[in-house]
């Protein structure tokens, strides 16, 4: 068949008929003559090439850095091979190999791109040899050497007997909101030098934030956390934030993280304005607080020492940690390329400061003593350090140098405020400046090759103007990360469970099929928590999991209640024990509620039952509606 | 206490990039980047050197106010945070819109009297189709006008088998040909209505004149006797059309199909018959062996035209050759098929919709499983047809519904219905593969849109890259379970809902049963037997 195929020739058309005049009509079989060197063809044999070719995608270009990505030399994750399913592993291989070419272009791009050109990458250069030293340059020299438009970044703002001072930048580094200690805030542009707002709140201000934009910034007050927009109008009084000392806010996820003197640490979304949650963290008031931005993790430091980790998913923090004999007194996170949110510093009040790493909090990468306690820490978009306390502030450039865990790293710069505790430090984002609050107001310094040069203006822009806001607004809105999306481990997402469950055989000596459908989805992993499982296989109904077409199965088996085990695991089951007693005690108005409520409800239940099954008569009176 | 601010003036930058020219060393420290980030670098010492960020607004700020807004680019993944979650939202969000925009019904072409059984795509046109009925009627609609362009009463006395369309091999007029199931006559009409042909337009470039639209109310076409408008000259045409040709048997014909350029044609009935158009009689008979059994369904290959393919009621496959007159091969089944289509592009994949609610693809070198089995409907299939990139297929059921499949992929891309429709008998792709065609038992042909979410009319550039985004998104996050339940949740009739239920049900227990006479037989005498083996019975050649 298959001979006869490749060799036979068409029916003749029209057999007598006449053809009008018109055109043979075309037919594959012919051969085809492609020159004296090479032999003829059959065409039907290569009959798509003609009409087609390859994805430019997949060519072979030279890049910038001069590395061509030859498909040839990328290969898939050796792991993708023991898929068994042969679709499936085509499929991941191309993604893997898609994904690798798509980073390697990307590193050329942003190489041609972002690349400083002769190699420099801004800052001071002294001659060490010489005996120059960075941290010996002051201000006053810095500013006699760089240019105008750098000299006029250099300003003081000075406010007397108003209190000590907060700042904060907006995300792209335009804008400047302070907050004193005793009620004058104000937003403005420091760039242009264009005030936004300025009002005088008399009352206690401890903390201010902007929230997605300059247009909306949060204020933590004597009482409670309050919302306004850029002309200074009181917009919304978050009734559930009492007494705030520190806020965040996650830009991505919209959320905005106050911690108060009660110790909660409270979670509310401005994109709806509901309080997404409230976690207590046990451990009294905390005297600092700060956000990882690649994670959205919050840090908070407290008077024990110890600094926690926090999501609004868990009501215990994903990492304690003992970093101090005394309070935590300031902590920064480390956004810069080579840490991306992976190294964390923490300042306390005996005078330490530590550098951790976020993938063993064992022990510290390297600490070191201060003289002055540190107050205040934050961290550049380069990766620069500057810590506050008494007398100024100290920048320093490369935390990681210098092998030993005690060695103390060098000084990049004094920043000196004469008779003055820095009270609050920040970086300004994609500048070169360094923003300290004190109790005569704030001044804006510079500080050399602290900021990123290159920002992207289709994350961050600095140079945004309306429409552009509005329009990142609106995305960022649609783009809004679940909060149940924030995890430690940032690359969690999208992940394949690696571990090998086995056949189903293999662990139970049962064949799958003989299993019901919900067992076999728990098996699968896609019936949720394995309590299911267990519900299953006790005769309780489970919520159906909806198949392919739409419909819950509902299945009408009697209900069976299992005893709950009290069969707790993992350390410190004695404690627990303890302290669930313990809570068991505690008179709580709603929970009191919440009981009467539970018991009334079962009771009509039972009553409904009993009236069902015809042990009580139902009273059909006019007077049955009493009761 | 109000803020004053000293000027910051931005515009005096030029003169300093200027000053900065170091006038002793003969070195300038001034470096820019291709982004306009400016490193001012300014020697104050013997070797120190200073250098800041300094941007300059010329190269931020648009150069006019309808100039757009300069962008730069730093791809650097720390700049990026949440990458993956922000990717997953909108992968999410973008599953979302998918499905609300999902509304593939587009309209239905009524005008039958009874219920439609078989329709013929016009391969080489795209709003013209033919659909025959259960009372003898064959009707040519227009997609783009949603009404009939001709309608012909009494073309066969009793069903319809099969229409199709003809080549012009013959007297450079293409029309319909079409069989009565019970009449046993096949009949070949040609009308201006439908075609009017190729069109003498002066010129003696031959490319200039092909049939593109040219029926009636499209576009191009002169209505000198005003069929577009008027319904009933229109019905009195159909009424008085008399066939071109008029071929007669004794026994009715199941399936019709023409060769794609030559003026032959083939029929099943009992058997294989391949007729010429000139001539009254059957050019030869087809037939495996002496098996005389109902052939359901007769098609030509799409490449190789000469190549035949039939499926009947013996629950066979047959291969033929119209060269040597002989049948090649004979494939019998688990179950009957009864439909079949030919692969466009992979000219030895062919497609068979089966009774046992499934489809099969077969590649012909190798008959000895089908290559992929598609499960989903939960009736039989009686009708399938490729789409013209051979990547995806449509096939309709007996269950009221008809099921859209990727070629690699053994679940259906998408289900549709509608409360109205009946059971399903014949589909078709139109061939621009942007619609799909129905015919059912309640007297309709339905458009369906071939993706559901699609957007008929135009798009803007922006659109379509918008489009194009959210599709790739959802195919790169579809493995995580909340993209694929949004993705592939649809709903199904209760019937059809129920009818799965049991379905599943059945083989369940089928397979519980298997597995527990396997276990109480000797071991390795009873080996389960993979599911595509069982389908296949016997190949005979």
């Amino acid at each position: 068949m298959d001979a006869l195929i490749a060799a036979a020739g068409p029916l003749k058309a029209g057999k007598g008929a006449p053809h009008h005049g018109r055109r043979k009509p075309l037919t594959s079989h012919k051969t085809v003559d492609r020159g004296s060197e090479k032999e003829s063809i059959d065409p039907s044999t290569l009959s798509i090439l003609g009409s087609t070719r390859l994805p430019h995608a997949f060519h072979d270009t030279p890049h910038a850095s001069g590395s061509g990505t030859s498909s040839s030399t990328l290969r898939p994750d050796p792991s993708v091979s023991k898929i068994k399913d042969k679709k499936l592993r085509a499929k991941v291989a191309r993604t893997d190999v898609a994904t690798q070419r798509a980073n390697r272009e990307r590193n050329d791009v942003n190489e041609w791109l972002n690349a400083p050109l002769g190699g420099a990458a801004g800052g001071i250069e002294v001659d060490h040899e010489a005996g120059e030293r960075t941290w010996r340059i002051g201000q006053g020299e810095i500013e006699s050497a760089v240019g105008l438009s750098s000299r006029g970044k250099k300003f003081d703002l000075k406010f007397d007997g108003l209190g000590e001072y907060v700042v904060d930048y907006t995300r792209n580094g335009r804008h400047l909101a302070i907050a004193s200690k005793l009620g004058h805030v104000a937003t403005f542009d420091w760039q242009a030098g264009k005030l936004h707002s300025e009002i005088q709140l008399r009352e206690t201000v401890r903390d201010i934030k902007f929230l997605q934009s300059e247009s909306f910034y949060a204020v933590a007050q004597k009482k409670y956390v309050y919302i306004y927009d850029q002309d200074g109008v009181e917009l919304h009084k978050l009734k559930q934030h009492i007494e705030p000392l520190h806020l965040e806010f996650l830009p991505y996820h919209y959320l905005l993280v106050s911690s108060g003197h009660a110790g909660y640490l409270k979670y509310h979304d401005v994109s709806t304005g509901t309080l997404l949650t409230q976690i207590p963290s046990r451990l009294g008031s905390p005297p600092s607080m700060t956000q990882n931005a690649h994670s959205g993790i919050i840090h908070l430091g407290h008077t024990n020492g110890t600094m926690t980790l926090w999501s609004p998913n868990m009501t215990t923090p994903h990492v304690k940690l003992l970093a101090h004999r005394g309070p935590v007194s300031c902590m920064a996170v480390d956004p810069s390329e080579r840490s991306a949110g992976r190294y964390t510093v923490t300042g306390g009040m005996d005078g330490m400061v530590k550098l951790w790493d976020g993938r063993m909090w064992g022990k510290e990468v390297k600490s070191w003593h201060l003289r002055n306690r540190p107050q205040t820490l934050s961290f550049s978009g380069r990766g620069m350090l500057a810590i506050g306390g008494k007398g100024g502030v100290t920048v320093y450039n490369d935390l990681h140098s210098g092998s030993s865990a005690d060695s103390v790293p060098a000084p990049y710069l004094n920043l000196p405020t004469p008779s003055l505790t820095a009270h609050s430090a920040k970086f300004c984002p994609f500048d070169d400046i360094l923003a300290v609050g004190h109790s005569r107001g704030i001044s804006s310094l510079l500080v050399p090759g602290s900021g990123e040069p290159n920002f992207d203006s289709g994350e961050l822009d600095v140079f945004e103007s309306r429409t552009r806001r509005r329009e990142r607004e609106v995305r960022g809105v649609l783009d809004k990360i679940r909060p149940e999306l924030i995890t430690l481990d940032t690359e969690f997402l999208g992940k394949v469970g690696d571990q090998d469950r086995g056949t189903y055989e293999e662990r139970q000596g049962k064949s799958y099929r003989q299993l019901g459908r919900m067992e076999r989805l728990a098996l699968a992993g896609e019936g949720g928590e394995d309590s299911d499982a267990v519900a299953v296989a006790n005769g309780e109904t489970v919520e159906g999991v909806s198949d392919g077409d739409g419909n819950a199965n509902e299945s009408t088996r009697p209900i069976k209640k299992d005893k709950e085990r009290h069969k707790a695991r993992g350390k410190g089951t004695g404690m627990k024990k303890y302290l669930k007693k313990k809570r068991k005690n505690v008179i709580d108005p709603a929970l009191i509620a919440m009981r009467a409520k539970v018991a009334a409800q079962r009771q009509a239940d039972e009553q409904k039952r009993k009236i069902a099954s015809g042990e009580v008569k139902k009273e059909t009176g006019a007077l049955a509606r009493f009761g | 206490m109000p803020i004053s601010f000293e000027p910051v003036h931005q515009a005096s930058l030029a003169q300093t990039a200027f000053a900065t020219a170091n006038p002793n060393g003969g070195k300038k420290f001034e470096k820019t980047s291709p982004l306009g980030a400016l490193f001012l670098s300014i020697p104050i010492a013997t070797s120190m050197k200073i250098s800041m960020i300094s941007r300059s607004l010329d190269d931020h700020l648009p150069s006019s106010s309808s100039a757009p807004h300069p962008l730069q680019r730093n791809l650097a993944p720390h700049l990026h945070p949440f990458a993956k979650p922000r990717e997953y939202t909108r992968a999410l969000n973008a599953v979302k819109i998918d499905r609300m925009f999902a509304k593939p019904f587009v309209g239905a072409l009524g005008g039958h009297q009874d219920g439609v059984y078989c329709l013929g795509k016009d391969p080489r046109r795209v709003s013209v189709v033919a659909a025959g009925g259960g009372d003898g009627e064959v009707i040519v609609h227009s997609l783009t006008l949603r009404r009939p362009l001709l309608k012909i009463p009494n073309a066969h006395r009793g069903m319809v088998g099969g229409v199709c369309w003809t080549s012009d091999a013959r007297d450079g007029k293409r029309g319909i040909i079409s069989c009565g199931k019970l009449d046993g006559t096949v009949k070949i009409w040609k009308s201006d209505a439908f075609a009017p042909g190729r069109r003498d337009d002066g010129s003696d470039d031959e490319e200039e004149i092909l049939d593109l639209a040219g029926a009636v109310g499209e576009n191009d076409y002169d209505e000198e006797d005003d069929l577009a408008m008027d319904e009933k000259a229109r019905d009195a045409r159909g009424k008085n059309l008399e066939p071109v040709m008029s071929y007669t048997t004794k026994t009715g014909f199941n399936s019709i199909d023409h060769h794609y350029t030559d003026s032959a044609f083939a029929t099943g009935s009992n058997t294989v018959q391949v007729w010429d158009e000139t001539r009254t009689a059957p050019l030869s008979t087809l037939q495996f062996g002496s098996s005389l059994e109902s052939v359901t369904a007769v098609r030509f290959n799409k490449s190789e035209t000469s190549v035949l393919a039939s499926v009947g009621g013996d629950r066979s496959m047959c291969l033929y050759d119209i060269r040597t007159g002989k049948a090649e091969r004979r494939l019998v089944m688990q179950f009957r098929s009864n439909c079949l289509s030919w692969c466009p592009t992979l000219p030895t994949v062919l497609l068979l919709g089966s009774e046992d609610h499934n489809n099969y693809t077969y590649d012909i070198r190798n008959l000895e499983s089908p290559t992929q089995i598609y499960k989903g409907h939960v009736g039989g299939v009686m009708g399938c047809d490729w789409s013209p990139t051979g990547e995806e297929f449509v096939s309709g059921s007996y269950d009221r519904t008809i099921r859209l499949w990727s070629r690699d992929a053994g679940k259906s891309r998408d289900v549709y219905h509608t409360k109205r429709m009946q059971r399903v008998f014949d589909v078709t792709f139109t061939p621009t593969a942007d619609y799909v065609l129905s015919a059912s038992d309640d007297g309709n042909v339905r458009i369906w849109k071939s993706e559901a979410s699609r957007k008929i009319g135009p798009v803007s550039t922006k659109e379509r890259q918008s489009m194009e985004y959210r599709k790739a998104l959802v195919d790169r996050w579809s493995s995580v379970s909340d993209i694929r339940a949004v993705k592939d949740r649809r709903h199904v009739p209760q019937s059809v809902h129920n009818a799965t239920k049991l379905k599943r049900e059945m083989i369940e227990s089928r397979n519980v049963k298997e597995d527990r006479r396997r276990k109480h037989s000797r071991a390795g005498r009873e080996k389960p037997k993979a599911e595509r083996k069982k389908a296949v019975i016997v190949e005979q050649k």
